[in-house]
C-alpha cells in the first residue's frame, strides 16, 4: 500500500501537538506555529540515539543476570540469587508456573525487546522494503510490553522493604537490580527514539535528513 | 579592466548549522560499558582461588549454602559438592576470598564444624542453627595448594594459638582422648592434640599442646606422667587422695612437673619427645644411675611376688625386682625360682649420717670395696635374701635383706655377670599352715551344740535354784523345832552327867586324880561343842541359804 507521506508532500508534523505545517523556507524547517517545537521531518537522530540506547541495554544485561539481584540471610546463613537462580530454584520447588512468568518477564521479554529494536534498526538503515506491516505491529509490541518488565524490580523492593525481621532474616537488594533496571529504562528509551516512520521511508523516495 | 563592484565580491557561504554527526546519546552505552567493565574486573580482581577439599562423608555440606570459615568470619563458600570418581570420597570446591587466597597453604586444615558433645565440653552449637560449616586452621608452609584433604575430627589447637607441641611415647592411651587437659601444678596449660600408634604398635605417641605461658616450664628434664582418676596412698601420715581435676577423673588428663632434683635447664624445644609415666610417684622418682644386679634361687613357691617388689635391707627400701623366672639345673634335672634383683647403693648411702657420708661415697665409688662388703656381710654376718609378705591380706611378697647367723656358710661369686645372692627359706609357709589349722579347727567347733547345751544348762540350773529355795524352807520349818528338843534333851543329859559327875569326885579317889582331870577335860570339851551347835544353830537361823552356798565371807 503506497500513500504520499507528509514528507512527500513537503508538509511537517509538530512531534508534539502532531500539527502539520510547511516548513519555513532555507534549511531550517523552523518553529511550529502552535506549540512552539522546533519542527523536524524525523525524529531527532533517531537511528543512532536508538542504537546507543540498544547497545547500553545490552551491556547492562550481562551484569544484571551474573550478578545477584537478591541477598537473603535467614538464621545466619546468607544466600545470592542472580535472577536465573530464582528461575531454577522456583522451578525445582515446584511451582513451574511461577518460574515460566519470572523467565518470560525477566529474561526473555528484554532480550526480545533489544533482538526486536536490533531488528527494526538494521532493517530502517539497510532500507529493506518488506513487511512495513508486521514490523510496525512488532514496534508496537516493544512500545507496549516496555513497561511490564519492570515488575521484577517491582518485586525486589517490594520484598526489600517488607521482609526485615532482623536479625531472624533480611533481604537486601544486589547489585544486579540495578543494571536490570537500567536495562527495562534504557529499552523503553529505545523504543521511544525510534521513529516508525522511518519503516515506510525506506519503501518510498529516499531522504537522507534523517541520519 | 572595468570591474564592477559586485564582481569582486566574494559570495558569502551559508554553512548551514552543523548538527555534530555523533549524538551526545552514545555517551550512555560507553557509560554502561565503563561501569559493567568496571565491575568486571573489580570481580575478577577480588576472585580468590578456587580450592578442592576431599572429605570422607559431606555431613551437612550444600553447595551454595555452607561456608569456609577462619576465626569465625566467612572466608569463602562451597560452590559444588559432588562425588570423587573413586566414589570413596566426596569432593568439595569452595571459592575462597581473595583476602584468605594467601592462606591456602600445603599444610592448611580444612574440617567439619558440627554440634559435638565431648566429656570436656560441648562445641559447634551455633552449627545447629546455621548449618554446619567448613573450619579452616592456618598452615605455616608457604607453598600454595588447591586441593586439600579435610581432618576428620576438629583440630584441638588452631593455628597461630602462642605455645607449643610435644610428644608424649606411652605405652597405652588409658583414658586419654583429644582434648584431654594437661595440667601443671593443676593449672590447665594445655591439650592433647593427637594420638597415633608408633614404632612397630607397641607405643602409642600422644601429642600435646602446652599452651604458652606454660611451655617454658617444659625443658628436657620435665616428667609427664597419666593424671586419670585417683590416686590413694596410705601412709603413717594418714589417707592421702591426690586427683588433679574432677574433668581429669572423668576424661582423663596429663600433668607434667620438673622433679626438684632435676636441674634447671632451657625450656625444651618444639616436638621433644617425652616418655608418658603411669603416675607421679613413678615420674618424679629420681633415677638410680648406679645399680647392682644380682640373682636368687628359690627352691619355694614365688607365688605374690611380681616384677617391682621392693628389696629391702633391714627394712629400709634398697631396690627392686626386675624379673622373675625359672633355672633348670641341667645336672641335677632340679628346677628352681629366679629372680633377679637391682640394688641401688647410692639409696643406702643417701641414709648414712652425716658423718659417715664420706665413707659412703668412697664405697659407691670404689667397685672392690662395695664387692669385699658384701662378701664380709654374707660370708661373715649371716646376710640373706628372704622371701616376706608384705600384706597377709594380698598375699604380696618381698625380698628381704636379713641377718642369719646360723645360716649354712654361703659366698658370693663375683666372676658371673649376676652375682648369686644366698637366700634362706622363709618363715611364711608355716605361719600360713598355722593359721589355716587354726582356722579349720574353729570351723569344726560344734558352736550349734554348744548352745543348745547351754540353755539346757541353765534351765537346769533354774530348776535346781527352786529346789534349793523348798529345801531351804523345809529346814527352817521343820529341822530347826528337831534341832531345838535335841539340844534341850542335850542339855538335860549334860545336866545328869554333871551330877554323876559330882557323885564320881566323891567317890573317885581324889581331887587331881588323873580321871578326874580326863573327865573334867571331856566335860569341857562337850561344853564347847554345844557352844560351838548354838552358834551353827544361830548363824543357820540368820543365814539358811549357807548351807548350799556356804558360809559368806567376812567383809573386812
Amino acid at each position: 500500500m503506497t500513500a504520499v507521506t507528509a514528507q512527500q508532500a513537503g508538509l511537517v508534523s509538530c512531534e508534539t501537538c502532531r500539527l502539520l505545517s510547511r516548513p519555513a523556507g532555507g534549511t531550517q524547517l523552523g518553529h511550529c506555529p502552535r506549540c512552539g517545537r522546533e519542527l523536524a521531518w524525523r525524529r531527532h537522530q533517531s537511528i543512532q540515539r536508538t542504537w546507543a540506547l540498544v547497545v547500553a541495554a545490552a551491556i547492562c544485561y550481562i551484569p544484571a543476570n551474573v550478578l545477584p539481584v537478591l541477598t537473603t540471610t535467614a538464621l545466619g546463613s546468607t544466600d545470592s540469587d542472580t535472577i536465573m537462580g530464582g528461575v531454577v530454584f522456583l522451578y525445582t520447588s515446584g511451582s513451574w508456573p511461577l518460574a515460566l512468568a519470572v523467565l518470560v518477564a525477566s529474561v526473555m521479554i528484554p532480550i526480545g525487546k533489544l533482538m526486536a529494536l536490533t531488528y527494526l534498526l538494521i532493517t530502517v538503515q539497510r532500507g529493506i522494503p518488506a513487511r512495513d506491516r508486521d514490523r510496525t505491529r512488532l514496534y508496537r509490541l516493544v512500545e507496549v510490553i516496555g513497561r511490564w518488565s519492570m515488575l521484577d524490580v517491582f518485586v525486589d523492593t517490594f520484598t526489600v522493604a517488607l521482609v526485615q525481621l532482623q536479625p531472624l532474616m533480611s533481604v537486601k537488594p544486589g547489585p544486579g537490580v540495578v543494571f536490570f533496571a537500567a536495562v527495562v529504562v534504557l529499552t523503553m528509551l529505545a523504543a521511544m527514539s525510534f521513529d516508525p516512520r522511518l519503516i515506510w521511508d525506506a519503501g518510498s523516495t529516499r531522504e537522507g535528513n534523517h541520519g | 579592466m572595468a570591474e564592477g563592484p559586485g564582481d569582486n565580491l566574494a559570495q558569502a557561504t551559508v554553512v548551514s548549522k552543523k548538527r555534530s554527526r555523533i549524538s551526545m546519546v552514545w555517551l550512555i552505552p560507553i557509560l554502561a560499558a565503563v561501569i559493567a567493565v568496571g565491575i568486571a574486573v573489580q570481580r575478577i580482581l577480588t576472585e580468590g582461588p578456587t580450592i578442592t577439599i576431599i572429605f570422607k562423608v559431606a555431613d551437612g555440606i550444600e553447595a551454595g549454602k555452607t561456608d569456609v570459615k577462619y576465626k569465625d568470619v566467612k572466608i569463602g563458600q562451597v560452590t559444588k559438592v559432588e562425588l570423587a570418581e573413586n566414589s570413596d570420597t566426596v569432593e568439595v570446591t569452595a571459592k575462597i576470598s581473595k583476602r584468605a587466597a594467601g592462606l591456602m597453604v600445603e599444610d592448611a586444615k580444612f574440617w567439619v564444624v558440627e554440634p559435638r558433645v565431648t566429656l570436656s565440653g560441648i562445641s559447634g552449637l551455633g552449627t545447629l542453627l546455621s548449618g554446619n560449616y567448613i573450619g579452616f586452621a592456618v598452615g605455616k608452609s608457604t607453598r600454595r595448594q588447591r586441593t586439600f584433604t579435610a581432618l576428620e575430627v576438629p583440630p584441638v589447637i588452631t593455628g597461630g594459638q602462642p605455645g607449643r607441641e610435644f610428644t608424649l611415647r606411652a605405652h597405652d592411651l588409658g583414658s586419654l582422648g583429644i582434648g584431654s587437659p594437661i595440667y601443671y601444678r593443676r593449672l590447665q596449660a594445655g591439650q592433647v592434640v593427637a594420638y597415633d600408634l608408633a614404632g612397630d604398635g607397641d607405643v602409642v605417641d600422644v601429642t600435646i599442646f602446652v599452651n604458652a605461658p606454660y611451655d617454658r616450664f617444659v625443658n628436657p628434664t620435665t616428667r609427664f606422667w597419666n593424671a586419670s582418676g585417683i590416686d590413694v596412698s596410705a601412709g603413717a601420715g594418714g589417707l592421702n587422695v591426690r586427683t588433679e581435676s574432677l574433668v581429669a577423673l572423668i576424661a582423663g588428663g596429663i600433668a607434667f612437673d620438673t622433679p626438684p632434683w632435676a636441674s634447671k635447664a632451657q625450656p625444651a624445644a618444639a616436638r621433644t619427645v617425652f616418655d608418658l609415666y603411669s603416675d607421679r610417684a613413678i615420674a618424679m622418682k629420681q633415677p638410680d644411675p648406679l645399680a647392682a644386679y644380682y640373682v636368687v634361687y628359690f627352691t619355694e613357691s614365688m607365688r605374690g611376688l611380681s616384677v617391682g617388689a621392693p628389696v629391702t635391707i633391714l627394712g629400709l627400701p634398697a631396690g627392686e625386682v626386675t624379673a622373675i623366672g625359672l633355672d633348670i639345673n641341667p645336672s641335677t634335672k632340679n628346677i628352681r625360682g629366679r629372680a633377679e634383683v637391682v640394688f641401688y647403693p647410692e639409696r643406702l648411702v643417701a641414709r648414712l649420717q652425716q658423718s659417715q657420708a664420706a665413707l659412703g661415697r668412697t664405697l659407691l665409688r670404689d667397685l672392690p670395696e662395695r664387692h669385699a662388703l658384701v662378701q664380709y656381710l654374707v660370708e661373715q654376718r649371716g646376710l640373706r635374701a628372704q622371701l616376706r609378705s608384705g600384706s597377709l591380706l594380698t598375699g604380696q611378697l618381698y625380698l628381704a635383706l636379713d641377718f642369719f647367723p646360723d645360716a649354712p656358710k654361703a659366698k658370693v661369686d663375683w666372676s658371673l655377670e649376676k652375682p648369686v645372692f644366698p637366700v634362706v627359706a622363709s618363715t611364711l609357709p608355716d605361719l600360713e599352715a598355722k593359721i589355716t589349722n587354726i582356722l579349720a579347727k574353729l570351723d569344726e567347733l560344734p558352736l550349734q551344740a554348744i548352745g543348745s547345751d547351754m540353755s539346757k544348762a541353765l534351765i537346769t540350773l533354774d530348776q535346781t535354784l527352786a529346789s534349793t529355795d523348798k529345801l531351804v524352807s523345809g529346814l527352817d520349818g521343820k529341822l530347826m523345832p528337831e534341832l531345838n528338843s535335841t539340844f534341850t534333851e542335850l542339855r538335860g543329859a549334860i545336866a545328869t552327867a554333871n551330877g554323876v559327875l559330882l557323885n564320881t569326885d566323891a567317890t573317885l579317889v581324889g581331887k587331881d586324880a588323873p580321871a578326874q582331870q580326863d573327865l573334867r577335860d571331856a566335860l569341857q570339851e562337850i561344853s564347847r561343842a554345844a557352844r560351838s551347835l548354838r552358834v551353827l544353830a544361830d548363824y543357820l537361823e540368820r543365814n539358811p541359804n549357807s548351807l548350799i552356798f556356804g558360809k559368806a565371807q567376812e567383809k573386812p
